[in-house]
Formats: structure tokens, C-alpha cells, sequence
């Protein structure tokens, strides 16, 4: 009986979750220009609206955007967590602390206080694709350091100790013991900052420029006009992407294991 | 080599990148909340007029306030539907269950921007709701339910809700479902034995649930942009227009110390009080 009403409610919650996406992707085929739900007609005029030159320059952009991001944290966040890993050094918490510092913050305080430095600082041409991969990195290092810290746990670092005390040099014991540890929560780490870059609004709106806009910050100014099924459509494409690459690359890296382990440790 | 040599080298370049592009300009942020601004760029005048007038004129004192309900109030919100759902998750039988767990995070994938277009549609004038009430004959007239503080923190609860779900769950998956069996078995019902047992022990997951959801809400700014309007400012729309359309560097400044206050003003209440409720 209890068990009933419990199952009733978790479906209300699903269906609460669930319905707004729905229905976007409902208003998207409407065959006039209002975002009407249930759609009147059929069309996929706002489909073909949403593919013009308007909306997939940001769209291109925002995929570099999110790349490059991906990748340029992966660069950074390998080092940064092999160095975590020895147990004690002088400054270790220091570096802990400016680690997951950006995950505390704001990632629009982190935005205003990056524009303002790149500015004063005599660099606002960076403003654009530079400013937002940095900026990004900043935001995604804390998760990405995180899950490889947890592929790189499942063994001790004593083990790669012994192997270079039986022999192997320290650059071997890398690259085949400890690199290959990595791969999985490197995988991990590149996929949750190649989403939260694409997703990112919060930072964008204040490093971007005209022509180098993502999809998310073109959205809203287009906003300031009002509602469009086109955008609709945008938002349901915009979506596929990290569908795709979870469906694609989740598995590989088993992405499910570090959602978990992440918050729980956390 | 010593073991700190190569951790040293190991994090030299990443440290340099933090510190040049995340300590600094915080500091920076921090120093030019407390200057004069003249023409965007602060100069090297200090002053406290920045906080007084976001502190002392309605306006801004009424958004601030207004982003701190938010954030208490998607907070709850989070956590109080994130609950039943994480417990049906951890708890069921069901071989579904991995879809179901799928289905929950999924919105995670989605920008905010996606999250909230739905809600605008449903509820704006000319929606589904106002419609179907209009031809029901409930209304005569189409309800104003947007711009409206109640709908963004509806639209960010549900836009936080699997932070919730999550966190729940991992505090769930620590708890031993023999605990539950024992104190039934010793004749405590169902309710009591969730009160009196599994809530405590998932506390950690709740408050975690509750404090992830409001430091992202407070923070938002997609989401009050969309379903507010000029009658409920919040500190993230405001620190927006005053970077980006006012142009006044310090002012916006001043304002993002403010969030950052409130955050961390809101994490320290609440490890003292759960210190307390541990002593």
C-alpha cells in the first residue's frame, strides 16, 4: 500500500522532470510562429530556420569551444593530479585548495573577475574563443582532477615505488603503469568538461564577443526579442550533443562509476 | 629525485595557470569592489560606497534578499523531491532500474537554457495551462504566472533536481539496508523507522543535496533571465547588467563579493549547526 503511494509519487516527480523537455521538443514542430503546445500543425520550418548560418556559427563554435576545452584540461589536470597523489609535501593543501577553489565559487564570479584581469591586464583581445577555453579549464579542472584521482587510487602509489626500485625507470613506470591507470577517469573528466563547456551560460555572457559566441550566450540575446519555436528546435539539438557522446563514449570509460564515487567523496 | 621534487615539477604548470587566471583576478575582484569606477575601469580611489548603495537602496537589497530566498527555497525543494526518488532508486528490485537512474540524470545533459524553455512555454499567457483553465471556464482571464519569483524557483528546482538525486543516493548506498529490517523487526512502523533511522543516517546527503542546489541557484543566472522580468532582479542578473550594460565594473564587483558572501555565509551556518546536532 505505502509502497504504492511512494511509486505514485516518484512517477509525478518523473513526469515533473521530464514533461519540459518534452514539450520543447513538442513546440519545435509547430507550424506557426508561436510556441504553441500542443503544436497547431506540422512543420519543419523551425528545424530548417534553426540550420541557417545564424544559429550554426555559434553552434560550430560552441563544439571548438568545448574541445579544445576538453582536451586543454586533460593537459593540465593529468600533472596536477599525479602531484596530489604523493601523500605529503610542503604546499600540498595550498595546491588541494586553488584546485577545487573554482568549484566553491560562482562560475559567474569566476566569469566577471576573469574579464576583469584579462582587461586591466592589457590582454582583452583574449576575450573571445582564448578567455572562454581558460575560463572553462578553471571551471572543469576541479571535476577532472577528481576522477582521475580516482582511477589513479586503484592502486597505491607504493606500487609504482616498487617498480622503480626493481628497476624500471621513472618515465616507464609512467607510461605503463601509471598512464594507463589514468585512461578511464581521464575519459571521464574530458567528457564532463566537454559538457559543461557546451552547456556553460553562467561564465560565457561575460567572455564572449560578436562572431565568437556560443550556441547557450547567442540564445539568450536572442531572447531579449522574445520566444521563437527556432529556439525550440536549437534547444533540441543543443541536447543531442552530449546525448550523443555519453551514448557513445559513456560506456567506454564507464562514466557511471565516477558520478557515484564523485559525490560520495565529495 | 626526491618524491617532492617531482610533485613540484609536476604542478608547477597547472598551479602557474591557477593562480594567473583563477587567484588573481578573484583578487583582483575583491580589490575592485572596494574602488571607484570612472568610465568601466575602476580606479585607484578606495571606497565603500560600492556596498552602501547595494546594501542600503530597496532595489538591490530587495534582489539580494530575493536570491537567498531562492536558493533556500530551491534547496528544499531539491532535496524534498529528490528524496523519494533517490530512496525508490537505491531501494527497488525492479530490473529497470539502470533506465530509471538514466532517466533522472539525463536533464543533467540538457543547458539550463533547455531546462527552462519548457517552463516558459507552459506557463506563459498564451500556454497550455492558461489555455486549457480559459476553455474549462475556470478563468475568464489568462493568469499572470510569468515574470514571477515563484516560477524560477520552480524552474530551478527543477533544473537541480538530479544534484539531488544524486547526492541522496550516494548517502543512501551507505546505508545498510539491515538497519531498516532490525528496527521493523523490533516493531517500529514504517514512518518511524524512516525518520528515526534512515534520515538520520543519509543527513549528510541531504544537507549536501541542499547546499550544492543552492549555491548553483543563487548563482544563476539563465534561469531568472528567462522567467523573471525587472520586478525580480536576482544578484546574478543584476551583477549582469551592471557588468554589461552599465558598464560600472565596481559596482559589479561589489555584487559578486556579495554572492560569494551569502555562499559562504550559508556553508558556515550550516556545519555549525550540524556540529552542534552532533555534540
Amino acid at each position: 500500500m505505502s509502497r504504492k503511494i511512494l511509486w505514485s509519487v516518484v512517477a509525478l516527480i518523473y513526469a515533473f522532470m521530464l514533461a519540459p523537455i518534452l514539450i520543447t521538443a513538442a513546440v519545435s514542430f509547430n507550424a506557426v510562429e508561436r510556441s504553441y503546445f500542443p503544436p497547431r500543425g506540422f512543420s519543419l520550418h523551425w528545424w530548417s530556420m534553426a540550420m541557417t548560418p545564424q544559429w550554426t556559427g555559434p553552434f560550430l563554435f560552441s563544439l571548438k569551444l568545448a574541445a579544445l576545452s576538453a582536451v586543454a584540461t586533460a593537459v593540465l589536470g593529468l600533472p596536477l593530479a599525479l602531484a596530489l597523489r604523493w601523500p605529503s609535501f610542503r604546499g600540498r593543501g595550498t595546491l588541494q585548495a586553488l584546485t577545487l577553489g573554482p568549484l566553491v565559487l560562482p562560475s559567474l564570479v569566476t566569469g566577471i573577475a576573469l574579464l576583469q584581469f584579462l582587461t586591466l591586464a592589457g590582454v582583452g583581445n583574449w576575450i573571445g574563443l582564448p578567455a572562454l577555453v581558460i575560463g572553462h579549464v578553471v571551471i572543469c579542472l576541479p571535476f577532472m582532477v577528481r576522477t582521475l584521482s580516482i582511477s589513479l587510487d586503484s592502486i597505491p602509489i607504493n606500487a609504482e615505488i616498487a617498480a622503480a626500485s626493481l628497476g624500471a625507470s621513472r618515465l616507464r613506470v609512467l607510461i605503463e603503469v601509471t598512464l594507463p591507470l589514468a585512461r578511464s577517469g581521464g575519459g571521464a573528466g574530458m567528457i564532463f568538461a566537454f559538457i559543461s563547456s557546451f552547456d556553460d551560460v553562467n561564465l560565457a555572457l561575460f567572455v564572449a564577443r560578436p562572431g565568437q559566441t556560443p550556441l547557450t550566450v547567442q540564445i539568450m540575446q536572442f531572447l531579449e526579442y522574445g520566444f521563437s519555436p527556432t529556439l525550440a528546435a536549437l534547444s533540441i539539438i543543443s541536447l543531442l550533443v552530449p546525448l550523443a557522446l555519453v551514448a557513445l563514449f559513456g560506456r567506454l570509460v564507464g562514466i557511471g562509476n565516477f558520478i557515484y564515487q564523485d559525490h560520495g567523496h565529495a | 629525485m626526491k618524491p617532492q621534487g617531482s610533485a613540484y615539477l609536476l604542478a608547477a604548470f597547472p598551479a602557474a595557470f591557477l593562480l594567473l587566471f583563477f587567484a588573481l583576478p578573484i583578487l583582483l575582484l575583491l580589490s575592485t569592489s572596494m574602488l571607484k569606477s570612472e568610465d568601466m575601469v575602476p580606479i585607484a580611489q578606495l571606497t565603500t560606497a560600492n556596498f552602501s548603495t547595494l546594501l542600503t537602496k530597496k532595489l538591490y537589497v530587495d534582489a539580494i534578499l530575493r536570491t537567498i530566498g531562492i536558493g533556500v527555497a530551491v534547496g528544499a525543494l531539491v532535496v524534498v523531491l529528490g528524496y523519494p526518488v533517490a530512496y525508490t532508486l537505491v531501494r527497488t528490485q525492479s530490473r529497470w532500474q539502470p533506465v530509471l537512474v538514466a532517466l533522472a540524470l539525463s536533464p543533467l545533459l540538457a543547458s539550463v537554457i533547455v531546462r527552462t524553455y519548457g517552463w516558459w512555454v507552459l506557463l506563459n499567457h498564451d500556454g497550455p495551462i492558461n489555455n486549457f483553465l480559459l476553455a474549462m471556464g475556470v478563468i475568464s482571464a489568462p493568469l499572470r504566472m510569468l515574470p514571477s519569483t515563484a516560477v524560477i524557483i520552480v524552474g530551478l528546482a527543477h533544473a537541480l533536481l538530479p544534484y539531488g538525486v544524486l547526492t541522496i543516493m550516494a548517502a543512501l548506498n551507505g546505508v545498510n539496508p539491515n538497519l531498516e529490517r532490525a528496527a521493523m523487526s523490533l516493531g517500529a512502523g514504517r514512518v518511524r523507522t524512516f525518520v528515526s533511522v534512515t534520515l538520520p543516517l543519509t543527513a549528510s546527503g541531504v544537507i549536501g543535496g541542499f547546499l550544492l542546489a543552492f549555491g548553483v541557484a543563487i548563482g544563476a543566472y539563465a534561469t531568472p533571465a528567462i522567467l523573471g522580468g525587472p520586478g525580480t532582479q536576482t544578484m546574478a542578473t543584476l551583477i549582469y547588467s551592471f557588468m554589461m550594460t552599465l558598464l560600472d565594473w565596481s559596482l559589479g564587483s561589489a555584487m559578486g563579493v556579495i554572492l560569494l558572501a551569502s555562499s559562504f555565509v550559508v556553508l558556515a551556518l550550516i556545519m555549525l549547526a550540524g556540529r552542534r546536532s552532533e555534540s
